[in-house]
């Protein structure tokens, strides 16, 4: 049975909740006027946040055991969040930009959020499943959003199709674990022992992790990454690879590690090599920032791989330190991105996201080169930066359990990665620009400016500081 | 020796054994004379005229989604009827939880004028300037 006091134990889910709704009454009322959406839809995600504080420190079951409610799952909305509230912040500048400043693009984003929290929240294979369906149906329709542009189409129906077709794994996955086990509760599954030894029950979960590895981009599932990533509207592709990407990794990650299979352990390590390898390496011949940061954003999905596949109980809390510099870092990027990318005079192609368009790009505009700088460094690992207090802890964890090998490869191809970083950099601050691109402008307005910098003290202030982190959560650094 | 599950197969060679034989039979006994008349579609409808990939009006996906949104509502809202007095007050609460959603998305998309049957008003193209005077 349900009982009304149990409703604030899921405050964030609900707030969210809310705000859809009344975001769309305000859209019918006010939809000439842009801002009152815009205001509202970052009130409810700053709403959401503040709810997820007030929850901070307890650990219950909420509605039957159908939803979690932890320091972990908080700690992962909280994440979510905060990627989604930087997008918010950037993408009114975008939007006006690209002229696809609807009223939609707020409310499909904030139901893709409502999808993600139930996904982190969920107790239940079943609340899984419709958190991700609500995510993944959100982010088809976001991926299509330039309507105009054969691009932004085609990745539409790429993602669509590959995605409709791993839910199916994901659904098989879940009705085999049902089925040899007799329940969906996720929080069962951990205290029955020996359950792993039970065939039926691994395929099931095997099938299951496949679906959360291909939204991850993990090696053999990656294919769709680049052409999605680069069709998408960029402050899209920007939210897709970080809030999407966390959700699907705090659902399945600290599901594993709890089993803590040993044969599980090898194969994701193996996995974890592939996805590095073929990030960092490919990512080398790409002339399109956008391609270049989807490469490397698989390459992430590899190094948070490398902290799974240690099934520590530290690797949870290492996972989540890596993910909050990621989404400063890499969100950060694409906001760069964003703001610098302008349409073509046609409106059908995208315009100024090759390698020679960021030639001598410091020099004209100083703040973004230095912001597009430190978010590229970060990501390259190097050490003031959150970038490498992530990739530390992953590591970490990987020596700990005796990975050893598993975390000099990732280290050899961290250093892959930093090759094409470095590029970037040197383009902006080494190069002249052509004539051409001296006479072009770059629109970038006050919102925008505060969500780079927002990313920014992120980027630096968990690089120096990276105990904030673990204390808000209280977790216990060994 | 069979379980359950042993009848069921029993059953299904016996179903196919006996569509098979009534099947093969008809074919081996029946006089077979055809006509032109035999030959035509009738009571199946209509012979075919042009191609059957046309292109479908977008209203009507808008209206079969709506429709199937209600439909479920509808799904939802029989046991509830059921259990109602059990529940009291907080079913109450929560259906019109429920019921609030699916009508704020009704309005949505009734203000957004989705829902009007217009005919489509094509655009005439028109020329801003007169082609013959050019010439003169």
């Amino acid at each position: 049975m349900i009982q009304i006091n149990e409703l604030v134990n899921i405050l964030p889910v609900l707030i969210i909740f809310i705000g859809i709704i009344l975001t769309l009454i305000c859209e019918i009322l006010f939809g000439k006027n842009k801002l009152v959406v815009y205001s509202l839809s970052i009130l409810s995600v700053l709403g959401s946040i503040a709810g997820t504080f007030y929850l901070l420190n307890k650990d219950l079951f909420v509605f039957g055991e159908l939803l979690r409610v932890n320091n972990i799952t908080l700690a992962f909305t909280i994440i979510i969040l905060t990627s989604v509230l930087l997008t918010f912040i950037a993408s009114k500048n975008y939007l006006e930009k690209e002229k696809i400043n609807f009223g939609e693009y707020y409310i499909i984003v904030l139901s893709s959020v409502l999808g993600m929290l139930l996904m982190i929240f969920a107790n239940d294979l079943l609340i899984v499943f419709i958190g991700l369906e609500l995510m993944s149906i959100c982010f088809y329709v976001l991926v299509g959003m330039l309507r105009k542009r054969v691009k932004s189409n085609e990745s539409a129906l790429k993602y669509f199709l590959l995605g409709a077709f791993i839910s199916g794994f994901l659904l098989y996955g879940i009705s085999l674990m049902y089925g040899a086990i007799g329940t969906t509760k996720i929080s069962v599954y951990s205290t029955m022992a020996g359950i792993t030894k039970t065939p039926v029950f691994l395929i099931g979960l095997v099938l299951y992790t496949i679906g959360f590895l291909f939204k991850m981009g993990v090696f053999p599932f990656q294919m769709w990454v680049p052409d999605v990533y680069e069709g998408a509207p960029t402050i899209v592709t920007g939210m897709m690879s970080t809030a999407g990407k966390i959700a699907a990794v705090g659902t399945i990650a600290p599901l594993i590690i709890s089993f803590n299979v040993p044969d599980f352990k090898t194969l994701l390590a193996i996995i974890s090599v592939l996805t590095m390898l073929f990030g960092n390496v490919i990512a080398l011949s790409q002339s399109s920032i956008k391609r270049i940061l989807a490469y490397s954003s698989i390459a992430s999905a590899g190094y948070i791989l490398v902290g799974v596949a240690s099934m520590d109980e530290f690797a949870v809390k290492g996972i989540l330190f890596y993910l909050a510099a990621y989404v400063f870092m890499q969100l950060g990027a694409f906001i760069v991105v964003s703001v610098y990318e302008s349409g073509s005079k046609d409106k059908t192609d995208f315009n100024l996201l090759n390698f020679d368009d960021y030639k001598g790009l410091a020099k004209r505009n100083p703040m973004l080169g230095i912001f597009f700088s430190v978010f590229l460094l970060s990501l390259a690992g190097i050490p003031p930066l959150a970038g490498f207090w992530g990739k530390y802890y992953l590591f970490y964890v990987a020596i700990k359990s005796n990975l050893i090998w598993l975390s000099i490869i990732a280290i050899l191809l961290s250093l892959v990665s930093l090759y094409y970083y470095l590029r970037i950099i040197v383009y902006m601050w080494f190069m002249e620009p052509s004539e051409e691109l001296k006479e072009t402008e770059i629109r970038s307005d006050f919102l925008s400016k505060i969500s780079l910098i927002l990313a920014f003290a992120g980027t630096v202030i968990f690089g120096f500081l990276p105990n904030i982190f673990f204390s808000l959560f209280n977790f216990v650094i060994k | 020796m069979y379980s359950d599950y042993g009848q069921v197969l029993i059953f299904l060679i016996f179903a196919l054994g006996f569509v098979a034989i009534a099947l093969v039979s008809a074919w081996i006994v029946s006089p077979k004379r055809p006509t032109k008349g035999k030959y035509t579609t009738y009571e199946c409808g209509e012979d075919t005229v042009g191609e059957t990939w046309v292109k479908f009006n977008i209203r009507f996906y808008i209206t079969a989604l709506i429709f199937i949104i209600f439909d479920v509502e509808i799904v939802f809202l029989f046991p509830w009827a059921v259990v109602f007095k059990e529940i009291g007050m907080l079913a109450f609460i929560e259906m019109a939880a429920f019921l609030l959603v699916l009508i704020v998305g009704l309005v949505y998309v009734w203000a957004k004028g989705d829902l009007q049957w217009d005919k489509p008003q094509p655009e005439i193209p028109k020329l801003d300037r007169e082609i013959f005077k050019a010439g003169n």
